[in-house]
């Protein structure tokens, strides 16, 4: 269980998006401070915490960080079910990641928590010249889907703390997000509905 | 009740016997380290006597043989004897719902001067109902089975224990101890981490006198592990012998012994919960201990004429091994360990986690070129591939070999084949692979841009390329041409085939390889071999992964069913947190030298194809309490393992994968259903 001091809002935060688009990058620069040029690709998945003030609370982030390959798709909603936040990410030098964005956006809202947080990030905004998404683009699609949209770079940090900053201030809190034992409830419903072996 | 009345002492036969044989009481403790007791001609004094200690051959309480324990002491070393008691003309009057035990059970069980330096450790039950009985586990992770000591005394049995052998208690469970005799403190230590050198020559010296039991089976097979020992270890034929035969980490045996092990503590659980039941019962009616008392005799310390040697010196009345025996009388109990979880939770819950030594051989060292030579025949065949199959599973094999041997580990080379046909299925694979390659190669960007299918998979074996093993020298630096190789030969991959594709983890799988074949169209048919195995592993619809993780949590639940609860509280049964540990064999859990390691091992498929699901077994049971008391939830489970990797140690955990494997035993087949990878889909049996 996690330990929720008075003012910890524990707040359970996925990552999603196109493979190599950033998104362990992101977690490992917000999380650790730290870039890795060969930063090595997300084997099913990896889960982090980090805690960030705002005014007088501090949002307790529970991160979970996923493998972005299509293939893996189907273990997705594992991990966002019951998340109060998500980080869809794409890179702004890749096209086909920005649909891809797009479409994790629509699975979250049919099947996502219905108050999540959703924030667009376009990452690698240091690749300025190998630019394909613009940012007028992405900010328009995210205005017309009530997301929170910022362009990133794990590897300048650009961007990054502002990102979850965002985030944390959005979060509900008059109704603070479920601590994780209900989190963990609903992800068992969903687990049962997509496998049949628990027998006990 | 009915059973009440089996503890009546006084016309308890084993009573009776003891009786007429002198002594027995609750005082006989007293008889401790500077012994009044007369010391023998030949100097074995005898330092602890204790009477009404017994076995329980079978979970009745009623099957019981009682003995006495003696500690005796012989020139500088220890040895501990339990002698069961002759049987009495009286026995069995009277008594209808007893079962009568022939008198060869009884030497049986006899335990017949063990020097303290075999034994490992002495856990001990003092439950405030019921009886405090001992388990003693030797050093080659035999156990015997639970000493009872009817009149109590197993405090004092350890007080006297600590005079004259090195005790500690272990620091995880106040009432494990461990053992040794050992006086020089660095010796201390290497026998504790169980190195064969750590036998002090002139402790195992002492022990050549009659006392120590002599068995003279089972040599060929310590013959044939010969070479692992270290010359030190017998110092004299007639002792190294004996020593072997409790010793010798590397003979087949320890298998057996392990499913005795297993067998003795299941065994000694369920005698516990009989006689617990049974105990309540009594002390419903007036108590144990009161009753004791009134028998109790005054001590004796004589020992009559060394019923010791005189026992030793009979020869027919010798057997081996008293578990074996266990094993074979009660073949229905062991298909009943078998079926049992928590099997051998008794003894290793607390222990193995420590001392995962306990279990498993040890490991030898890497297959060699010279070792290697013996395998083949003058054409080049592997004439006993099981034979070769065994020895790399317990060494693994020497870099240089590497590229050798996993060709045939891998399937890619048959192990009847010749060197000729090695020779030219090379160079038929070489040019196959050149076509395959091609298909690709000649897609120019033109034709790229209308083949979405092709572009995205290129890209994303790109992406992946570029982050794998960068660290590694073979693949450091900017522009390293074995990046450009791993990218060639996934891309062809793909197109080998076309419906599986490329998916995140392959690159994982094929870099030690062609690390290891140096070599493009080499590494390539060995991935392909591979990933006929483990193909499964990245269908789209996760199957291989689901039937991977649902038998592994049937086995979680036959070998560790504390964990198995746990984990079903706490909504972790889909163990998805294994997901990396499957998905690439451990790959991102060990650094890439110990990778290689353990992949040799898990392809020999010597004691399991699924011996990867006993590694995730082991690797979670290790960490069971910590997992339980710090009440790990999904998510934090996940990070915490996650965060293991680079933190496993692997010769310990293959031994103790080695240990649940071979427990598993038959109900392997329960737990993991025909097909799960790396099984092929089809007829099995493909190494055989
Ligand atoms: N230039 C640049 N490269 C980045 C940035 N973020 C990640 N990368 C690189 O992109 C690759 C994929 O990053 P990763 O975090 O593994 O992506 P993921 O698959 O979404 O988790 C790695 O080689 C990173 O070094 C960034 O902001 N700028
Ligand atoms: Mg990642």
């Amino acid at each position: 269980m996690a330990t929720t001091g008075i003012n910890y809002i524990p707040a359970k935060l996925v990552l999603l998006g196109e493979m190599g688009t950033g998104k362990s990058s992101l977690v490992l620069r917000f999380v650790k401070g730290q870039f890795f040029d060969y930063q090595e690709s997300t084997i099913g998945a990896a889960f982090f915490t980090q805690t960030l003030a705002v005014n007088e609370t501090t949002a307790k982030f529970e991160i979970w960080d996923t493998a972005g390959q299509e293939r893996y798709h189907s273990l997705a909603p594992m991990y966002y079910r019951g998340a109060a936040a998500a980080i869809v990410v794409y890179d702004i030098s890749n096209t086909d990641s920005f649909t891809r964005a797009k479409k994790w956006v629509e699975e979250l809202r049919q099947h996502g928590n219905p108050n999540m947080v959703i924030a667009l990030a376009g990452n690698k905004a240091d690749l300025v010249d190998n630019k394909q998404v613009e940012a007028e683009v992405a900010q328009t699609y995210a205005q017309d889907n009530g997301l929170l949209f910022l362009e990133t770079s794990a590897k300048t940090a650009q961007g990054v703390n502002e990102l979850f900053l965002e985030i944390a201030r959005r979060l509900p809190k008059a109704n603070p997000t479920q601590p994780s034992r209900m989190i963990v409830v609903d992800r068992s419903s969903e687990r049962l509905v997509s496998t049949s072996y628990y027998c006990c | 009740m009915q059973e009440a009345e089996l503890h009546d002492l006084s016309d308890d036969p084993d009573y009776v016997a003891s009786q007429q044989q002198g002594s027995g009481g609750s005082e006989n403790q007293k008889c401790t380290r500077k012994s009044n007791g007369p010391t023998e001609p030949n100097g074995s004094e005898v330092v602890y006597s204790k009477d009404n200690v017994a076995i329980h051959p079978t979970q009745y309480a009623s099957e019981r043989i009682s003995g006495r324990l003696q500690l005796i002491k012989r020139d500088l070393s220890l040895f501990m004897t339990w002698i069961p008691y002759k049987q009495s003309a009286s026995y069995g009057v009277g008594q209808g719902s007893r079962v009568k035990l022939p008198e060869k059970d009884r030497n049986l069980y006899t335990i017949r001067a063990v020097p303290l330096t075999d034994v490992r450790s002495i856990r001990r039950h003092t439950p405030t109902l019921g009886w405090q009985y001992i388990i003693m586990v030797l050093t080659s992770g035999l156990a015997f089975p639970p000493l009872y000591f009817y009149n109590g005394g197993v405090r004092e049995f350890l007080a006297t224990l600590k005079q004259h052998v090195f005790l500690v208690r272990s620091a995880d469970d106040a009432n494990v101890f461990l053992v040794n005799d050992l006086q020089d403190p660095l010796q201390r230590s290497l026998s504790s981490l169980e190195l064969p050198r750590a036998v002090p020559v002139a402790n195992v010296a002492s022990s050549s006198s009659s006392l120590a039991s002599v068995h003279s089976d089972d040599n060929s097979n310590q013959r044939s592990n010969a070479d692992y020992h270290d010359s030190s270890f017998s110092p004299t034929e007639s002792v190294g012998r004996h020593r072997q035969k409790v010793r010798d980490p590397a003979r087949d045996l320890s298998i057996q012994v392990l499913e005795k092990f297993s067998l003795v503590t299941k065994f000694a659980r369920e005698t516990t919960s009989h006689l617990l039941r049974e105990s309540q019962i009594f002390d419903n009616i007036g108590g144990y201990e009161k009753q004791q008392q009134v028998h109790s005799s005054p001590v004796k310390n004589q020992v009559g004429g060394d019923p010791v040697s005189q026992e030793l010196q009979d020869k027919n009345q010798i057997i081996s091994d008293p578990l074996e025996k266990i094993a074979c009388r009660n073949g229905k109990l062991c298909e009943a360990a078998a079926t049992l979880v928590g099997t051998f939770e008794l003894i290793d819950s607390k222990e193995a986690e420590q001392q995962s030594l306990v279990w498993g051989k040890p490991r030898l060292p890497p297959l060699g070129h010279e070792e290697w030579a013996t395998f083949l025949d003058e054409e080049g065949r592997i004439v006993d591939s099981k034979a070769l199959r065994k020895r790399i599973f317990y060494g693994g094999v020497e870099h240089g070999l590497r590229k050798e041997v996993w060709k045939f580990l891998l399937g890619y080379n048959e192990f009847h084949s010749t060197y000729a046909e090695r020779e030219f299925l090379e160079t038929m694979k070489r040019s196959e692979y050149e076509t395959i390659k091609h298909q690709w190669q000649s897609i120019s960007p033109a034709q790229a841009r209308r083949f979405a299918k092709f572009k995205e998979r290129k890209s994303l074996i790109e992406k992946d390329v570029v982050r794998t093993d960068r660290s590694i020298p073979f693949y450091d630096g900017d522009e390293n041409p074995n990046v450009g190789l791993l990218r060639d030969i996934l891309l062809t991959f793909s197109f080998y085939n076309f419906d599986l594709g490329y998916c995140q983890g392959m690159s994982d799988l094929l870099s030690p390889i062609l690390f290891v074949m140096e070599d493009e169209s080499e590494a390539f048919w060995c991935f392909v071999s591979l990933m006929e195995r483990l193909g499964p592993n990245f269908n789209r619809d996760q199957n291989g992964m689901h039937s991977q993780l649902l038998a592994l949590s049937k086995l979680v639940e036959f070998l560790d069913s504390p964990l198995h609860c746990y984990l079903r509280q706490a909504d972790c049964l889909n163990f998805f947190f294994c997901f990396r540990w499957i998905l690439i064999q451990f790959k991102r859990e060990f650094v890439y030298e110990k990778t290689m390691r353990l992949w040799e091992v898990l392809w020999t498929h010597y004691l399991s194809e699924h011996f990867h699901l006993y590694m995730c077994v082991a690797i979670l049971k290790k960490h069971r309490k910590k997992i339980i008391e710090e009440r790990m939830d999904f998510d934090t489970l996940l990070k915490f393992i996650n965060e293991l990797s680079c933190h496993i140690t692997l010769e310990a955990t293959l031994k103790d994968a080695e240990a649940l494997c071979i427990i598993a035993g038959e109900n392997k087949a329960a737990c993991i259903p025909p097909g799960t990878p790396p099984s092929l889909p089809v007829e099995g049996g493909l190494l055989e």
